[in-house]
């Protein structure tokens, strides 16, 4: 994948920490997910099993779960926007500063690709951010799959690409997670009337 | 290996997926609990029979598959798995009668408790055999969906913000350990095809793993692993989920995934160490156990409520069996086998034990309970097998367990870490005598508790954890030496 490309998916990760709608990060995330997948379909190329995972991939990934969260969305409408914990630039500044540190820290992986290399591990750690910063329960979501994204850059970097029945698995686990999180996300909508996660701060010791 | 143990680990895993599907379609709650049950005999007589055939033949490996492996570890695992689920199956019952509103329409909720129960069970059960890294993450992961439903059960507020942070926090953790798989996939190169480069046996026995691309891998999987395991700092969802979850479900997440998920951490350093060396996995290992008794010690010597008590108890008992793998010693390893065994028993006694004491005391659900002694006889004995179990009393199985740790601690020439840990040991000895005292003699106001059948079952289960919790004391003193300690120190795998 060229730097380029994952130069967006890093910038698409930080859209998903920045914007204040739940339907634009949706967006966003299913757009990180379609440039990941067409990376991995050219990868394929005329291997066969290779690309029919990576299709089936890439329209779970890119198409299924975006539209699973866009019907959550609608089922848990929100009077007015949840108000962000920090300020969008403190939000930036925290982004840039942890996908820089983690890029940092981490030694090369063995992939002879360090643009990948640093693009999957500055997605994971963004991924974390976002659960950490954001607070409504679909921008959770939203951002573990900006997390699982990253590591998806990775899998699609290893020359020869990682065995089928793994990524397929990965894929089937993905999916139960993110159907359990929506099925969460909308009974906390209806237990609290807001998808704020922040209002779920009841049990501490 | 026998012909017949392929088929036999199939049924093991047919028969509780069968179970999800049809309980899920039983027209009424009662009919659900009887097929429930009826399942989970036959699931824990099949997984206790697979479990024989693993330990009959350490320190060997009894079956060897394409996807699976059936050794000693994965036999020890297997019979916990099935006891702890087989107990929780037959406690559902008297949980579920009194469970009150739910996630669920009050029609329905028995179906969906049992159907998600039993794949959380299957995960459970297919954890230890897995012969492969990647398989193995699959199937924690897999644990991760069913169980959160599970943990938000009662569809209160407190358990949806258990069952949320539980789905969120392993999530990323798994996520983390994903990326140290895909790793170690690169670093193992082009030997092995496929799946196979992540073998157990296979990693094992690789010559040529990249030191330093096999230590990031092995830190990143460790890492994320440790979010499930619930070792600190990582454990923030722990108390909350083992607190909010029903009590069945609790003790499955504390007795049987907790440990089972160390076992494939286990797995892994056993595989990695011939390409680590010793001391880099000994290390992180030690520094997560030391980390997680020293977290789990202040709230051992608070005044908690009871399921809160048992959730710190867990990290602290995860800690501990991070010590004892670290350490690494054959008479370690040994105690490390009877604490997992021990601390499942007790442990799940103690879960158990909040069903009747829900019932009978619901405030003990937000504060620690009192003076149980003159209040209710069956109910404080289950208390009592169970913390003096969990403090490491003698003859607990524990207490024999923990000092068998440290003496192979010392063993190993870490005589400085083995005398820290000794002092966290009667740190949270002291923690969970008092939490006993008060719990039994403690000042009490109010009438004796009405008895219960929950609280008549917990009796009965009493009795039984204590002939369990005895025979395991008798076992660790001739386990050390044994086939099964020789096949948990590496070879087996």
């Amino acid at each position: 994948m060229s730097e380029a490309a994952i130069a967006v998916l890093v910038l698409l990760g930080f859209g998903v920490m920045l914007v204040r709608r739940r339907s634009l990060a949706t967006l966003l995330v299913a757009a990180q997910a379609m440039l990941l997948g067409a990376a991995a379909l050219s990868l394929a190329g005329d291997r066969p099993t290779a690309f029919s995972v990576a299709a089936i991939i890439l329209l779970t990934r890119a198409v299924a779960l975006p539209m699973l969260l866009v019907f959550t969305r609608r089922r848990t409408p929100e009077p007015y926007l949840v108000t962000p914990a920090t300020t969008v630039v403190v939000r930036l500044l925290v982004a840039t500063v942890v996908a820089l540190v983690a890029v940092a820290a981490i030694p090369p992986l063995g992939l002879g690709d360090p643009a990948a290399e640093h693009g999957s591990v500055a997605l994971l750690c963004l991924g974390i951010a976002i659960v950490v910063m954001r607070r409504p329960a679909l921008l959770q979501v939203l951002g573990i799959l900006v997390a699982e994204n990253g590591v998806y850059l990775l899998a699609i970097s290893v020359p020869g690409g990682l065995p089928s029945l793994i990524e397929l698995g990965v894929l089937f686990d993905l999916v139960l997670v993110v159907t359990v999180a929506a099925a969460f996300t909308h009974k906390i909508h209806a237990e609290v009337g807001t998808g704020d996660t922040d209002l779920l701060r009841g049990l501490r010791d | 290996m026998t012909d017949a143990t392929p088929a036999l680990i199939a049924a093991v895993l047919a028969v509780p997926l069968g179970a999800a599907l049809l309980v899920w379609l039983m027209p009424s709650p009662r009919a659900a609990d009887r097929l429930n049950l009826i399942a989970s005999i036959l699931t824990a007589a099949l997984a206790l029979a697979l479990a024989v055939v693993g330990l009959a033949a350490a320190p060997g490996v009894a079956a060897r598959g394409s996807w699976f492996v059936l050794d000693a570890a994965g036999g020890v695992f297997l019979a916990l798995i099935a006891v702890v689920g087989f107990a929780s199956a037959a406690m559902s019952p008297f949980y579920l009668r009194h469970a009150g509103r739910s996630w669920f329409t009050a029609r329905r909720s028995h179906a969906w408790y049992y159907a998600a129960f039993n794949l959380f069970w299957v995960a459970l059960l297919a954890l230890p055999l897995a012969g492969n890294l990647a398989l193995a993450w699959l199937l924690i992961e897999a644990t991760t969906a069913a169980s959160a439903l599970l943990v938000a059960f009662s569809g209160k507020r407190s358990a949806l913000e258990a069952g949320w942070k539980y789905v969120v926090l392993t999530t990323l953790g798994l996520a983390v350990a994903l990326l140290g798989i895909v790793v170690l996939f690169v670093a193992a190169g082009p030997d092995g095809s496929g799946l196979g480069r992540l073998d157990w046996r296979a990693l094992s026995l690789h010559a040529g793993l990249p030191e330093q691309a096999t230590l990031v891998a092995f830190m990143l999987i460790l890492v994320g692993l440790a979010s499930k395991i619930g070792w600190a700092p990582v454990h923030n969802w722990l108390p909350d989920a083992h607190s909010e979850a029903p009590p069945p479900v609790s003790a499955m997440l504390s007795a049987a995934l907790l440990p089972t998920v160390l076992l494939i951490a286990w797995r892994t350093k056993l595989a990695l160490e011939p390409a680590l060396g010793q001391s880099a996995v000994q290390e992180l290992f030690i520094g997560f156990g030391l980390v997680s008794l020293a977290v789990a010690i202040p709230f051992l010597w608070r005044s908690l409520p009871w399921k809160r008590l048992l959730a710190y108890s867990s990290l602290e008992h995860m800690g501990i069996l991070a010590l004892g793998i670290g350490f690494g010693t054959p008479l370690a390893i040994a105690g490390v086998v009877v604490h997992v065994a021990g601390h499942g028993v007790a442990k799940a006694l103690g879960f158990y034990t909040a069903i009747p004491l829900a019932r009978q005391d619901p405030g003990t659900a937000e504060r620690a309970p009192r003076g149980l002694a003159r209040a209710s006889a069956p109910t404080a004995t289950a208390m009592s097998v169970s913390l003096f179990s969990l403090s490491g009393l003698p003859p607990s199985p524990l207490f024999v367990s923990e000092v068998m740790i440290l003496l192979g601690g010392m063993d190993a020439g870490l005589i400085a870490v083995s005398s820290v840990a000794a002092v966290l040991f009667a740190l949270g000895f002291l923690g969970l005598a008092h939490a006993l005292l008060e719990g039994l003699m403690g000042e009490r106001r109010g009438p004796r508790l009405r008895p219960s059948r929950s609280a008549r079952a917990i009796g009965v289960l009493s009795g039984a954890a204590v002939l369990a919790l005895l025979a395991l004391t008798v076992a660790a003193y001739v386990l050390p030496g044994s086939d099964i300690v020789a096949a948990l120190t590496g070879s087996g795998t």
